[in-house]
């Protein structure tokens, strides 16, 4: 199986700012990646060096095989990109700006358009300084889902969308997969991820901090158990690896290492809870584990790099 | 200067992004032109038809109403005689053929309709350009299959087009007109249309690098309305002086073109050659630079506010202080220039035959000191409009909303907003108004006329602060059309003084107009009455544009 996106190594300065520093990332053919990380961390500039809108300053980007920088055009016929934030011409229509970047890519099949139209229920008459920003989404979403593009590279797709939309956006990013067809999902709303994505790749200041399948990631971290006991708590936090145990009343909270689940499951039995409530480890407490932690004290260190750099 | 000294401090040869982007350069960078030719034209349509038809119309009204005034010789050589004042030469530029019919129309409306053409192509250009950029339009169209040029390409193609149709447009009407003299061909008639869309086509390529070198699109005007303007200050002085720096300035150069006088063709090959040199470096920068980035990357700035911002006022200081200072210098310098060619007038005005101070009336030289005190006038109403409308960009870009969502009530962020126009536009007249005095005084040896000239000055203030009335008002009760309806208020004055008695409307009206009815010193003596009355006209548009904004919905864009 081959790669849709490959990106080795991928530096990126804006002035002062290292945007970028070594990013590895990989899209393998007919999978959903998703693409996680804080605001600033380097997402969106990753995004347009893959489209050809930025030039990296150092590292290698492919996508579907080519330079995206040097093939721009040529790649872009079987791209299709929904930015986070969609401005259109105010004084456009939604359907006339879905035609206009329809005209600027492999065309769109009319049925196809018409069903995506109904499916996200946008008025395509309305102008476009009239939409909400929700609207003006839709617009991108509906150009991009009903193309035939082999990638769909999706920067914060949903923002703006209420729930219901959210959950025809997912249909329609699963029918995406289904046709075998890549998807890079930028996102920093984690049950959208953990929904629709094969992989994830966590960045963090312009580098991967993780990257692997999301059962793979899911190992990294640890499950949040709650039980009910008469007595013995104590003896559950001395047992190796059970973390941040609180207790209120009978009811005791801990998170537990995948690894040491079976042993402290056993010790647990032996303590006779009255209930338990286990919740599987979620991509958003590893994202949480990896930022919130010493994010503040990384940040200050990246801070006085820059200022190193910027002084040499 | 900080982004540059930090790369090339590490020793080993690693690749710098313009190194790899010359060795790189992107595949098909014109592709998807098509599409992006039928955007540029859909969405500009209205504009584009707009500025044809107003400098088509406004050549062909001033041909229909001279071949109606001038219907004898006699009267040419007289308008001849007359055109040849360093007033019209300041305000309208050089004489070609003045006494011939197509002459007359030449030197009273081919500075106006070149410079229609030429701002109007900068604007459209932006439209597209950076502020599509500035939107993140361009990305999204970036992302299908259009090429690194190509929508800027399209952007400068359509508005070529709407060059050469100005320049045909004017030929056209002046050759029905049959401005040209009998038996001489329509060789003058073709020469003008070329001027005119030569012109034009050099205002395309300053647009097209302004466009690449600016951040925002408000910058890109501004450049792209600075350099035209210093086009227009360099030939003034040209023409007033040894004709030397008419050369410098393309405006210049489409003056030179001469029709129905030298006509000469070959001045074209020096438009035409500016502005494909203008457009290969636009080119070369866009595929140097980064999308949405100009050629200096930003730099982090303060952490913190200060304290005054939290007023409207201090705020709208801090977001105005790029055109504030620009407009000052751009202002305050041309006061300096003009006061110095005035010296150099004076002599030629004594050497001047009497029939043709006649003509001009007075001594001549108070006439043209009050012009050039006038045109300082309107450019600082050009000032002020600007500051003003940001009440209006600010409501349409949603930030009036976040202020107004605080504890301001609607009034008070309204008229504290006003104060930059209102106090910023009183010290420019006050100050160019005194420079020019200075400047001009320097040059005769006479100091007195430092006091005078920026009482003379500040007497436009209350005109002034008519067109920011008027502003105010459209942005109180047509929002959506203020900024386009303000600056068409703007021209049309612009027009007026330029044009004046030709628009053939009624005296009482054209004399009631603003900076007519202030008193043109030092040519006419001071009144206190029109000033006064402008200063309440001008108090009444602020108070009921104010006042309806208070009732009204905040409309965004």
């Amino acid at each position: 199986m081959g790669l849709a996106i490959e990106v080795d190594g991928l530096t990126k300065r804006f002035g002062v700012v290292q945007a970028l520093r070594g990013l590895d990332l990989a899209v393998p053919t007919g999978e959903v990646v998703g693409f996680l990380g804080p605001n600033g961390s380097g997402k969106s500039t990753t995004i347009r060096i893959l489209l050809g809108l930025l030039h990296a300053d150092g590292g290698r980007a492919t996508v579907l095989g080519g330079d995206p920088w040097v093939d721009a055009v040529r790649l872009h016929r079987s791209i299709a990109y929904v930015p986070s934030d969609v401005n259109l011409w105010p004084n456009l229509t939604g359907g006339e700006a879905i035609d206009i970047l329809a005209r600027l890519s492999a065309p769109l099949e009319p049925a196809r358009r018409a069903a995506m139209l109904e499916r996200f229920e946008l008025d395509p008459t309305k102008k476009a300084r009239t939409y909400s920003k929700g609207n003006r989404q839709k617009v991108a979403l509906v150009a991009a889902l009903a193309s035939r593009a082999d990638l769909l590279v999706l920067d914060e797709p949903t923002s703006g969308l209420d729930p219901l939309m959210e959950a025809v956006f997912t249909d329609a990013v699963r029918e995406v997969k289904a046709e075998g067809r890549s998807v890079l999902l930028s996102s920093h709303i984690f049950a959208e991820v953990e929904k629709l994505a094969d992989r994830v790749t966590i960045i963090r200041e312009g580098a991967a901090v993780e990257s692997g399948t999301i059962a793979e990631l899911r190992h990294l971290t640890r499950s949040q158990v709650t039980v009910a006991v008469d007595a013995g708590a104590d003896r559950l936090a001395a047992l190796a690896g059970v973390h941040d145990l609180h207790q209120q009343d009978d009811h005791v909270t801990f998170a537990v290492d995948e690894a040491e689940l079976p042993s402290v499951l056993a010790a647990v039995a032996a303590l006779q809870p009255r209930s338990l409530v286990a919740n599987p480890p979620s991509l958003e407490e590893l994202f949480l584990r990896h930022y919130g932690d010493d994010l503040a004290a990384a940040e200050r260190r990246a801070t006085a790099a820059d200022r190193e750099g910027a002084r040499s | 200067m900080t982004a540059v000294s930090t790369r090339p401090a590490a020793p080993a040869p690693a690749p710098t992004p313009d190194a790899a982007s010359q060795a790189r350069r992107p595949a098909d960078p014109f592709a998807g032109i098509g599409a992006a030719l039928r955007l540029v034209v859909r969405r500009n349509r209205v504009r584009l038809v707009t500025w044809l038809y107003v400098v088509v119309g406004l050549f062909a009204y001033v041909a229909v109403y001279y071949r109606s005034i001038f219907d004898t010789q006699q009267s040419l050589d007289d308008f001849a005689r007359v055109s040849d004042t360093p007033a019209i030469k300041a305000l309208t530029g050089l004489e070609a053929a003045p006494n011939t019919m197509g002459g007359a129309v030449w030197t009273k409306i081919w500075m106006t309709c070149a410079l229609c053409l030429m701002l109007g192509v900068a604007f459209l250009v932006t439209r597209s350009g950076r502020a599509d950029e500035e939107l993140g339009r361009t990305e999204l169209l970036r992302a299908h299959m259009l090429g690194i040029h190509a929508y800027s390409t399209a952007a400068w193609l359509v508005n070529a087009a709407l060059c050469l149709a100005c320049g045909v447009g004017v030929a056209v009407a002046s050759i029905l007109l049959e401005l040209d003299p009998d038996g001489a061909g329509v060789t003058g008639s073709l020469v003008l249309g070329a001027s005119i869309a030569g012109v034009g086509a050099v205002a395309l390529g300053v647009a097209a690098v302004a466009n690449q070198v600016a951040t925002t699109s408000r910058g890109a005007n501004m450049i792209g309305a600075a350099v035209i303007g210093a086009f227009y200050v360099l030939r003034m002085l040209g023409d007033l002086g040894d004709g030397r720096l008419t050369w410098v300035s393309p405006i210049g150069w489409g003056q030179e073109m001469q029709p129905w006088g030298a006509n000469r063709w070959w001045v074209l090959a020096l438009l035409l050659g500016l502005t494909v040199v203008l457009h290969l470096v636009a080119l070369r920068l866009e595929v140097r630079r980064d999308l949405g980035a100009g050629l200096v990357a930003d730099r982090p700035g303060p952490a913190r506010a200060p304290e005054r911002w939290t007023r409207p006022l201090g705020l709208s200081l801090r977001l105005q202080r790029g055109p504030i200072i620009g407009w000052s210098v751009a202002v305050l310098l041309s006061a300096v220039l003009f006061g110095s060619v005035v010296d150099a007038m004076t002599d030629l005005l004594d050497d001047a035959s009497s029939t043709m101070t006649d003509v001009i009336g007075g001594t001549g030289v108070d006439d043209l000191v009050a012009l050039l005190v006038e045109i300082i006038a309107l450019v600082v109403s050009v000032f002020a409009v600007q500051t003003a409308l940001a009440l209006r960009t600010d409501e349409a870009a949603g930030m009036a909303e976040l202020q107004l969502a605080g504890a301001v009530p609607r009034a008070r962020w309204a008229l504290d907003r006003l104060v930059i126009p209102a106090v910023g536009s009183a010290a420019l007249l006050v100050v160019s108004g005194a420079l020019l005095g200075w400047s001009y005084g320097a040059s005769t040896g006479s100091a007195g006329q430092v006091g005078s000239l920026a009482l003379a000055a500040l007497a436009y203030w209350p005109a002034v602060m008519v067109v920011v009335g008027v502003a105010v008002v459209l942005f109180g009760w047509a929002p959506r059309v203020a900024v386009a309806a303000t600056w068409a208020v703007v021209g049309a004055m612009w027009v007026v003084v330029v044009v004046g008695p030709a628009l053939r409307l009624p005296d009482w009206l054209l004399d009631a107009l603003p900076f007519a009815a202030t008193p043109a010193q030092p040519a006419e003596p001071f009144s206190w009455t029109p000033v006064v009355v402008l200063a309440a006209v001008a108090a009444v548009l602020v108070w009921l544009g104010v006042d309806r904004f208070r009732r009204r919905d905040v409309v965004t864009a």
